[in-house]
This record gives structure tokens, C-alpha cells and sequence, in this order.
């Protein structure tokens, strides 16, 4: 291990119905070292592991071989919640990250309890209460005037951006984001991805972000990882990154794989 | 009249307590937990057979409610078992196995504990007789639902508070988006074991009240809890509405003695008893069926 403060997987391996007809190798043999601080957009067709990635290293699928490592601890075979005291995580599925028939103050109080024990203190403590209506404004929707307003009623931005924040307040040491605008509308998509963009720098965080849209991909982080077939096959940080462009990934998808492109589901615009 | 309304809001009262069980576990957890059938005479049973040997009744209704706990308990543990793994918790099948196979085993639980299908409390002193003695009241009619009121009132800000701490939030996140608790790296499973515990305490304390309110306790007066239970918070829901948990718990004790209220004076018209159960379940259809019904008519 390089550097033990990160995420590293070592030979990551997740094979869906192994010994049956419909064997899947979804991730094969995915060695990846992610440094602190790391922002990493993650790009691929339809199938090519990405996802699965992200569950295997947050511990929603059991891994069929290989380690993850976090912080220099092997967490491969500690349970989701265990390891979620460390790891941030947003969905695809605006209502995924959010609890619809409680409050906004008390989902994100839940949040700032991650990785701690929950006893019979008050839910939602007057303290955490100031803390979340300044983070809340932060976000320009106006939830932080609505703090005891249900959280389905509101729109899918409003729930996403919860979501993003609601991973992140407790400062977790790694964020995954799966897809998490790919099922909003093209102005809230972006004004989400603007807020993930500026908490993830505000905070230093180290983050996985799966897209399915290449502009995003280059646009955002300081490095970017394209998957084919369950294995990494680019990598690019740096100068090498900032070059990137749209037809150079096309060519470079053509070039490795062998085959042309998926494009109308890795989205140009 | 009045011993319609009265009997209606002691029976609605007592059997208050199973139906915030109830609710704890349908409504909160999303778990239909049918050990109820089962946890209800539990507690009755215990808290018989301590009382007829002679010790407090106060012991014999707590240590009731510690066996309804430790039903529900075990109904938790099991589910784990069924679900081995399976990740979807909206998938209600392992759910109601887990409740039928511990409701069923507790038949068998409670006819040892009585070691008998019956157990006569009529000669032994009971909670409502001994707060009786500390006002000099009789402990009948307005004075038992006074006191029973009381009862209900205190275990139900007790439950109010505790949905509102660290705990209970994550209790209620459990049944309303368990991914996402688990995901803020909560131990689900935990959570609603605990949960199914505390809900068949309640049930059992219930049945506990039930069998010194009405001199004994039986291995069959179980029969029908879950239906009666559900009737309770959906007749109140109906009725009273769901605008907060604070408010809903109240919406659950007055849909109990509405249910009570119904079935007394549907007694009253000439159903026969045997046919209350049939009676009950329809009523629970039409209850449920009145928001959908409701929505069609404001859409005309």
C-alpha cells in the first residue's frame, strides 16, 4: 500500500451466478489505489462494473475474491453498516438517500449521528438544530426554513441535495456517488453536481463519482477512470486528465476494447 | 346506554395498548408482526399464574410485559434467520413467517406456563383493585376509566418520547427507508429486533390488563389480535388523521375504543358474538378502503 490514508483495492473480483448459465463477471481483478483527497470520476457503458465497484467497496455486495482497504484497515469483509461509519453515499434514486415520512431536521439530525451509537438523547437536540439550518442555507433551496416539513414534500433536487448533504456532514473519509444526478432534469442535474463539486472541495473529500455523461466526467475531479467489461482501462490523473476530450475518450474506449462505443447510453451533452 | 359506553371505553382502553403495539410494528417497523396473537395471552398467562401464587400483581403484570418483550424478541431473531440475507425489506414473507411460527409456538407456550387452558382470577387481588384501595374508591365504571386513562396517557408519552430520541428515530428510518439508515451506518437489523421486542411488550401488557380486568386469563383470547389491532389504528387513522407521530399515537387509542364502541353496540343490534370475528374483518376492509374511496369521490 502507497499510502495508507486512502482507498486501495487489490485485485477486486465480483462475479454475479457464478457456475450457472447466466455467470456475470461484473469487476475482474480491479486493483485500485485512491489517494487522499482524490476526486475520481468513474465513466463505462451499460455493464462494465462501475457500479458494482462502488457496492463492493461500500459492502452492499459481498465480494467474490480480492481485499478493500480503507485508511490501511482491510474492510472487505466488515458488514455495510460498519463500514458506512467511514463511507458517504448517494444514489441514483432521489428518494433513496432520504427517510420520506420523517422531517428534514430529523433526517439530517440521523446523519450527524454516523458511526455513533444512538441512546435515548433527544433526536434532535436544539445545538444540531442551529448547525443544520446553516448548512441547509447553504444549499439556496430555502430548507432551512422548513425543518419540520416531511421530506416527500419535497422535489427531487431539494431531496438529492439532502441526500449530498446528509452524506457528508459527518465528514465521512471516503463519498461514493452513484449516478446521483442521472435521474434529475438537466438544470437541477447541474445544479447538484455544482454542489458536490463545492462540498467535496470545501471538505477535502475523497470521492468515487460514477456518470454516465463524459462532459461530467471531465469536467469535474482530478482524475478519471473509464471501466470496460469489469477492468480498468484508463486511467488518467493530472495534464493527462485536463487533455482529455470527448472523441479522445471515444477513440481511447475504440482503441482498448475493441469495439465501438455505447453511446447512446453514455451520454455526449 | 351508558354501560355501552362505558365497558366500550375500558375494553377500548385496555386493549389501547396492544393496538400502540400494533402500530409499532405495522406502521412504524413495516413489519405486520402476527406474534401479537400470541404475545397477547403471553402476558395474560404470566402474569395469571404469578398472581395465583401469591405475589404482587404489579410483579405479575411486569414480568407479563417482559415476556410479550422477549416474544417479540425472539420473532426479531427469527426473522433474521428467514431473511438470511435478503436485502429487500419490503419483502414480507419471511416477516409473517417468522410472527406465524412464533404466534403458533406460543400456544403451545402459554398452555405450560398455565398448565391448562385456564386460569380463574377472580379471588386474587389485581392492579385496578389495589389503586382502587390507595384512592377508597370502587374501581368500576368512570373511576377505572379514569385510572385507565391515566395508565394509557403516561405509556403513551413515554412511547411519544422515546420515537423522538437517537433511537427511536432510527426505529422509525428502519420502516420508512431502511437502505438509507443503513447507509448512515446503522445496524438495521438490530434496530428492528429491538423494536418487535418493545411493540410485544405492549401487546402482552394488554393482555395482562385484560385477564385482571376480566377475572382470567385463556390460551384462546388471542385469537383475532392482529385483526382487532389493526382495526384499531386504521379506524383511528381514518377518524382522527396522521398529522404527526405524537398526533397518530392518540389517532390509535381513539380508533380502540371506536373499535370497542362498534362491536358493543353491534352486540347490542343482535350479531351474534360468534359472528364478531367475520364482523371485525369486514370492518377492518372498509376502513381501509375508505381513503382509497375517498380520493375517487373528490376526483368525480
Amino acid at each position: 500500500m502507497s499510502d495508507p490514508a486512502g482507498l486501495a483495492t487489490r485485485d477486486l473480483k465480483k462475479v454475479f451466478f457464478p457456475r450457472t448459465i447466466n455467470e456475470v463477471v461484473a469487476v475482474n481483478d480491479v486493483s485500485l489505489q485512491v489517494n487522499p483527497g482524490d476526486f475520481i470520476t468513474i465513466i463505462g457503458s451499460n455493464g462494465s462494473g462501475k457500479s458494482t465497484l462502488l457496492n463492493a467497496i461500500a459492502g452492499t455486495v459481498p465480494v467474490t475474491a480480492g481485499t478493500v482497504w480503507l485508511e490501511g484497515k482491510n474492510i472487505t469483509n466488515l458488514a455495510e453498516h460498519t463500514r458506512a461509519r467511514l463511507i458517504g453515499r448517494v444514489f441514483q434514486d432521489p428518494r433513496a438517500g432520504t427517510a420520506p415520512s420523517m422531517s428534514i431536521q430529523e433526517n439530517m439530525a440521523m446523519a450527524y449521528l454516523r458511526g455513533r451509537r444512538r441512546g435515548l438523547r433527544p433526536g434532535v437536540p436544539a445545538r444540531l438544530k442551529r448547525q443544520m439550518k446553516e448548512q441547509l442555507a447553504e444549499l439556496d433551496m430555502g430548507l432551512e426554513t422548513r425543518l419540520t416539513a416531511q421530506v416527500n414534500k419535497l422535489s427531487g433536487g431539494q431531496r438529492q441535495a439532502m441526500s449530498l448533504l446528509m452524506a457528508t456532514v459527518a465528514e465521512p473519509r471516503l463519498l461514493l456517488l452513484d449516478e446521483h444526478t442521472a435521474a434529475l432534469d438537466p438544470k437541477v442535474a447541474a445544479t447538484i453536481m455544482d454542489l458536490t463539486g463545492k462540498i467535496v472541495q470545501e471538505r477535502k473529500l475523497t470521492t468515487l463519482m460514477v456518470t454516465h455523461n463524459m462532459e461530467i466526467a471531465l469536467q469535474w475531479g482530478n482524475r478519471l477512470i473509464m471501466m470496460h467489461a469489469g477492468r480498468i482501462i484508463l486511467d488518467a490523473t493530472g495534464v493527462q486528465k485536463e487533455t482529455l476530450t470527448i472523441p479522445g475518450l471515444i477513440r481511447k474506449f475504440h482503441e482498448v476494447s475493441g469495439e465501438t462505443l455505447a453511446v447512446d447510453r453514455m451520454m455526449l451533452e | 346506554m351508558e354501560s355501552v359506553i362505558t365497558s366500550a371505553l375500558e375494553q377500548g382502553l385496555l386493549y389501547g395498548f396492544m393496538v400502540l403495539g400494533v402500530f409499532l410494528t405495522f406502521r412504524v417497523l413495516d413489519f405486520p408482526d402476527l406474534t401479537v396473537d400470541g404475545s397477547l395471552p403471553l402476558g395474560a398467562a404470566v402474569t395469571a399464574v404469578i398472581v395465583t401464587s401469591g405475589h404482587s400483581p404489579w410483579l405479575a403484570t411486569i414480568a407479563g410485559a417482559a415476556a410479550g418483550l422477549g416474544a417479540g424478541l425472539v420473532t426479531g431473531l427469527l426473522h433474521l434467520l428467514l431473511k438470511s440475507g435478503d436485502r429487500n425489506s419490503t419483502n414480507y414473507g419471511p416477516k409473517l413467517l417468522a410472527g406465524i411460527l412464533v404466534m403458533t409456538s406460543l400456544y403451545t407456550v402459554n398452555l405450560r406456563v398455565m398448565g391448562g387452558s385456564n386460569i380463574p382470577l377472580l379471588r386474587q387481588t389485581n392492579v385496578f383493585e389495589q389503586i382502587g384501595g390507595w384512592l377508597s374508591v370502587h374501581m368500576t365504571g368512570w373511576w377505572l376509566i379514569l385510572v385507565l386513562a391515566i395508565l394509557m396517557l403516561i405509556v403513551k408519552y413515554i412511547l411519544d418520547w422515546f420515537l423522538h430520541t437517537e433511537m427511536g428515530l432510527a426505529l422509525q428510518a428502519t420502516g420508512d427507508n431502511e437502505q438509507m439508515l443503513r447507509s448512515l451506518g446503522v445496524n438495521t437489523n438490530v434496530v428492528r429486533v429491538i423494536g418487535l421486542g418493545l411493540a410485544n411488550a405492549l401487546v402482552a401488557l394488554s393482555g395482562s390488563l385484560v385477564a385482571q380486568y376480566q377475572g382470567f386469563a385463556d390460551v384462546g383470547m388471542g385469537i383475532g389480535t392482529i385483526v382487532a389491532g389493526l382495526a384499531g389504528v386504521i379506524i383511528g387513522e381514518v377518524i382522527f388523521g396522521t398529522r404527526s407521530i405524537s398526533w397518530v399515537l392518540f389517532s390509535a387509542i381513539g380508533g380502540s375504543i371506536v373499535y370497542r364502541l362498534l362491536i358493543s353496540v353491534s352486540l347490542r343490534l343482535g350479531i351474534a358474538p360468534t359472528d364478531l370475528k367475520l364482523f371485525t374483518a369486514l370492518l377492518v376492509v372498509v376502513a381501509l378502503s375508505v381513503p382509497t374511496v375517498r380520493r375517487k369521490v373528490i376526483r368525480m
